[in-house]
């Protein structure tokens, strides 16, 4: 009977035990050094991760797409939109100790804004940022959750950070030698991230980044989606985003193609099908329509299939001289530039593909315009302004979301071709990885399993 | 030209001529065998090339070969059967491609569109006509390139697995600089690929399809040095599909020609795809052929040198005795009877000399016996005129002392007046007697010229004053008959005719003509006086209308003691012509009988 019970007590103290150690391994860690690899700078391109990691707006995006609380704690919209005021969290520092003020976050939002804000004046009026407007900004709150608003102390670089990356986010940088090296913000607002550091290297090929990963040399790398496939083939941890960007044709209106009859005949002539199939591995979808399906629940309207036939007859005879496509050198961007321009020679047109680093004004260009936000309205505000449409886009409706960009499209200055996703492959160390609304990966979030 | 200028130039010509002529036939040689060099030099190349063309044909085809056999290639066309889905392979071509050191390969599926291409990935669904080419051996084909330009390659199809449809392989090598850079190139040569980029995307684009474009013709190091000189072979090539050869002229210089070769490359259906050179520099050729022609010039020039020296010493040896017999002819014509000519050996030259030398002595000794025989004529003649002078005189002198004899016998007044008229007779005969003794007294004691300038014209113009004043006071009229007028007239140029003469026995040899002219007019007439400049002489002219001269005494008046006058001593016209000569004159006699004469004193112009 003894023995009995002391049996029993010993599996129960073992069984506790175990438990206890179940748990302990689902917590995350603090500490260690998460190791990221990537093909851009990670400021201006690669969707801006860095800039994420150190910098934060004035609000953010939350999992169900609506505006969650980040520098600012609270907004409230005056005058049908026309003013809206954002009471500033108190209490939060920039990475190098200068409190976080309303003057401070105007000077950073006319800095980055350049002249293309959805507001007419900013102003800071006590702890709060007024923003002002001629016409209704009714999304205002989304779109300053974008990368492009994050708050960073203006003109304050130091020998550690680049003058634009001092910021109140998660991490700080540490230095600007290669590796880029991130430490921990143990004042950040939101609360310490997990890990201690994040090495980041920048400028490295996606086959060097897998190679890295697959010694155990990054934790996490890029995949871009026409590598997908072969991530997957590969057996490679991939998170993937749902469509973060959109791929589409951008189209001058000047010279031979200030006639809409052309333009439309190159909408018509673009093998979106092809594109999609085969240069970017059925990831994504195609689309021709400003916002993924799920977004809209109107994209499937547009047309997205190619009529040859219809392109000739839109050209009606016209000819043009040669277009030049501007395209980031390069990868799929290149060869669906390359594989458009075949299309549109079949349709009567001579397009020649140019990396767009080399020409200032092509007559077309192939670009990726990001999708930020799960809110559509803001999302195509955001996307028609970086495509360099500063137009409010009404939120009364989805009806007046479909009209609003049907009447763009019919200009036919923009043919959307493919909503393509962000993915990355993470390696074994790394745990609670996850991609944010934007597609970006929550690094703060993110802890490693084993610390050095 | 002299005798030796002749031969030495006859000599020095015939010389420079055969040493022109063998420079020449050396040069033609020359030229014709570099050239021969240079033709087996490119034709060697040529077949060189044909050999790397081979090879390369071959290494194509079989990189393709083993792709198309290998492992991976079977799956995917397996994969490809099985799911019809090509988007996995879009890269797999650049891949093959890279594995395989080709530069290009394009997979085209069982329907000939492509599934992955490794030279324009984006052509992917587009059908490829190539692939329908038989899946043997290589052929030429112009591929489009992303950036719309053209490349020429070498290309080979096969099919994977072989059962049709298949999936086939496409795979080529570029002929480009590369290409040419691995060919074997002997210093000078040149290569080049013309490749026409238009020509095989629109091949019935027409002239501006086929208009050459030198900047098309690269060699392995870019475009080739002058290159739209190679324009006409090319085009040869081109418009002919077969080789062509010819030289080709960078610049002016012959050292920049080069010997070109065009050699077409046709694709299967012998459309000419591009166009290989192969040129070698004549620079070597030419270097000979100007080292051999300066040197023919070296030598031409010592030959005609030496030829010049062995013409002097043969023209000098063969001339010179002809030309000391010419010599000794000029002394012969010029009085010197005595002249000899040295006479050496036994040739023809030798034996003319031995003749002269005969001649000049028999002529030497001939004019002593006529010299001698005239001056017995002369003395002959002098005697005989004496006696005849001096008989004139002397019978009146005899007769008249015999007159006198005879009148002794006669009374005192009788023989008183006898006398007295005897006396007077006596008187003038023995005063006629002194004239003629005074005559000859003044021949032989004809004094030396006092030479002085003076004007010709003017020593005219003094005679004329003198005489014609006495014609008109009838003083000087002593030829004339009573009544019958001698007209004078005086026709004296009026440029200055210098002279250097003796005033005095000019004027004496004038006067002289003058008298004997008014004593050929006995009847009256003209006589006219005239001087005028003839070039670098001045000419003295005494005419008359009178009854003028035979030839015969023409030809001897000037003879002494020739007269044809009754009383004439025959010495005025020797006086004359003896102080003309003394002047280095002469003095002409024209006339005709009953024409009248002409004495034209010819004296040298003073400068």
């Amino acid at each position: 009977m003894g023995w009995t019970v002391l049996r029993r007590f010993a599996i129960s103290l073992l069984l506790a035990a175990a438990a206890l150690s179940a748990a302990g391994r689902t917590r995350p860690h603090y500490g260690g050094t998460l190791r990221v690899e990537l093909a851009g700078d990670g400021i201006h391109s690669s969707g801006g991760l860095l800039l994420r990691l150190v910098l934060d707006g004035l609000t953010q995006t939350g999992v169900d797409g609506t505006p969650q609380p980040g520098l600012a704690v609270s907004w409230k919209a005056e005058n049908n939109d026309h003013r809206w005021e954002f009471q500033l969290r108190p209490g939060v520092q920039f990475q190098n100790g200068v409190p976080l003020t309303a003057d401070r976050v105007v000077a950073s939002l006319n800095e980055s804004c350049n002249g293309n804000c959805p507001w007419t004046a900013v102003r800071a009026v006590g702890s709060s940022v007024v923003f002002l407007s001629d016409a209704p900004e009714p999304n205002l709150p989304w779109l300053l959750a974008e990368t492009r608003y994050l708050i960073s102390l203006a003109d304050a670089g130091d020998g550690k950070a680049p003058a634009c990356c001092i910021g109140t986010g998660p991490f700080a940088f540490n230095g600007q030698d290669q590796p880029r090296l991130l430490g921990a913000n143990d004042n950040y607002w939101g609360g310490r991230p997990f890990v201690d550091k994040i090495e980041v290297v920048t400028g490295r090929s996606i086959r060097d980044q897998w190679l890295d990963l697959s010694v155990g040399r990054a934790d996490v790398v890029e995949v871009p989606p026409e590598m997908m496939r072969l991530a997957q083939q590969q057996r490679l941890s991939v998170v993937v985003s749902p469509p973060v960007e959109l791929l589409a044709l951008e189209i001058g209106e000047t010279g031979a193609l200030a006639n809409p009859m052309l333009r439309a005949s190159i909408a018509e002539a673009v093998d979106r099908a092809a594109l999609f199939n085969v240069i970017f591995q059925k990831q994504g979808e195609v689309t021709a329509s400003l916002l993924p399906q799920e977004m809209t629940g109107y994209a499937f309207v547009f047309a997205a299939g190619r009529d040859l036939n219809k392109a000739h007859e839109l050209r009606g005879g016209l000819s043009a001289p040669l277009l030049k496509l501007g395209v980031e050198s390069g990868g799929a961007m290149m060869l669906a530039a390359q594989r458009i321009a075949l299309n549109l020679r079949e349709a009567g047109l001579d397009v020649q593909p140019v990396d767009i680093g080399r020409v200032q004004h092509p007559d077309l260009a192939l670009r990726r315009l990001p999708i930020e936000g799960a809110d559509a309205p803001a999302a195509m505000e955001g996307l028609l302004r970086a495509a360099g449409e500063p137009v409010a886009v009404p939120r009364q409706s989805s009806t007046a979301l479909f009209r609003a960009e049907r009447e763009f499209l019919d200009r036919q200055t923009l043919v959307p071709l493919i909503d393509l996703p962000r993915a990355y492959a993470i390696g074994p160390r790394v745990r609670d990885f996850e991609l944010d609304a934007d597609g970006e990966p929550d690094l703060a979030s993110a802890s490693l399993e084993d610390t050095p | 030209m002299s005798l030796r200028q002749k031969l030495l130039l006859l000599f020095s010509l015939t010389v420079a001529a055969a040493v022109a002529a063998v420079a020449w036939t050396v040069l033609l040689r020359v030229r014709h065998v570099f050239e021969r060099r240079d033709q087996e030099e490119t034709a060697l190349f040529v077949s060189q090339f044909q050999r790397e063309f081979q090879h390369r044909s071959a290494e194509v085809a079989a990189s393709v070969d083993r792709l198309a056999a290998s492992e991976p290639a079977h799956a995917m066309a397996f994969e490809l059967a099985q799911s019809g889905d090509a988007a996995p392979y879009l890269t797999e071509a650049q891949t093959m491609a890279q594995d395989a050191q080709l530069d290009f390969l394009e997979i085209v599926g069982p329907d000939g569109n492509v599934v992955s291409s490794a030279q324009w990935p984006a052509r992917f669904g587009y059908p490829e006509p190539a692939a329908m080419e038989p899946a043997q051996g290589t052929f030429l084909k112009r591929e489009e390139m992303p950036d719309g330009s053209t490349a020429l390659g070498l290309f080979a199809v096969r099919a994977i697995g072989g059962a049709a449809p298949a999936v086939k392989l496409v795979g080529g090598a570029r002929l480009d600089q590369g290409f040419l850079a691995d060919l074997p190139v002997a210093p000078g040569m040149t290569i080049g690929l013309y490749s026409d980029a238009t020509a095989a995307q629109q091949p019935g684009a027409g002239e501006s399809a086929a208009a050459f474009d030198p900047v098309r013709l690269a060699g392995p190091g870019g475009v080739v040095a002058g290159a739209a000189h190679y324009r006409a072979l090319i085009d040869a090539a081109r418009s002919s599909g077969r080789q062509a050869n010819g030289v080709v002229n960078l610049t002016d210089r012959r050292e920049d020609s080069l010997n070109a070769t065009a050699i077409p490359l046709s694709n299967r259906t012998g459309d000419v795809m591009a166009v290989l050179i192969v040129a070698i520099s004549r620079a070597g050729m030419v270097e000979a052929q100007q080292h051999i022609r300066a040197s023919a010039y070296g030598v031409a020039a010592g030959g005609i040198f030496l030829a010049i020296v062995f013409s002097l010493w043969v023209a000098a040896r063969v001339s010179r005795p002809i030309e000391e017999l010419a010599r000794a002819a000029e002394e012969v014509a010029s009085g010197n009877w005595d002249a000899q000519v040295p006479s050496r050996g036994r040739d023809e030259v030798s034996v003319l000399a031995r003749s002269f030398n005969h001649m000049t002595e028999q002529l030497s000794s001939q004019r002593e016996r006529l010299i001698q025989s005239e001056r017995v004529a002369a003395w002959r003649e002098l005697a005989r005129r004496l006696a005849h002078e001096l008989k004139n005189p002397l019978f009146p002198l005899q007769l008249t002392v015999e007159n006198l004899v005879r009148a002794r016998a006669l009374p005192a007044e009788e023989f008183d007046e006898i006398f007295r008229e005897s006396t007077a007779t006596l008187g003038a005969e023995i005063a006629n007697l002194k004239t003629i003794i005074g005559r000859f007294s003044d021949f032989s004691k004809m004094p030396r010229p006092e030479l002085e300038r003076m004007d010709g014209g003017e020593a005219m113009r003094r005679v004329h004053a003198l005489y014609a004043a006495a014609n008109q006071g009838g003083a000087a009229q002593g030829g004339a008959a009573p009544g019958a007028a001698i007209r004078f007239e005086l026709d004296v140029s009026p440029a200055p005719m210098p002279i250097h003469a003796d005033p005095e026995l000019l004027h004496r040899a004038l006067s002289n003509l003058v008298l004997n002219a008014i004593d050929a007019l006995p009847e009256g007439g003209r006589l006219k006086l005239s001087a005028r400049p003839n070039g670098e002489s001045v000419e003295l002219c005494v005419a008359d209308t009178g009854e003028g001269l035979t030839p015969e005494e023409c030809e001897r008046l000037f003879t002494p003691y020739y007269t044809t006058k009754q009383h004439g001593t025959g010495l005025g016209l020797a006086i004359v012509q003896s102080v003309v000569a003394d002047h280095a004159g002469t003095i002409a006699v024209e006339g005709t009988p009953g024409g009248g004469a002409s004495f034209i004193i010819t004296l040298p112009r003073a400068l």
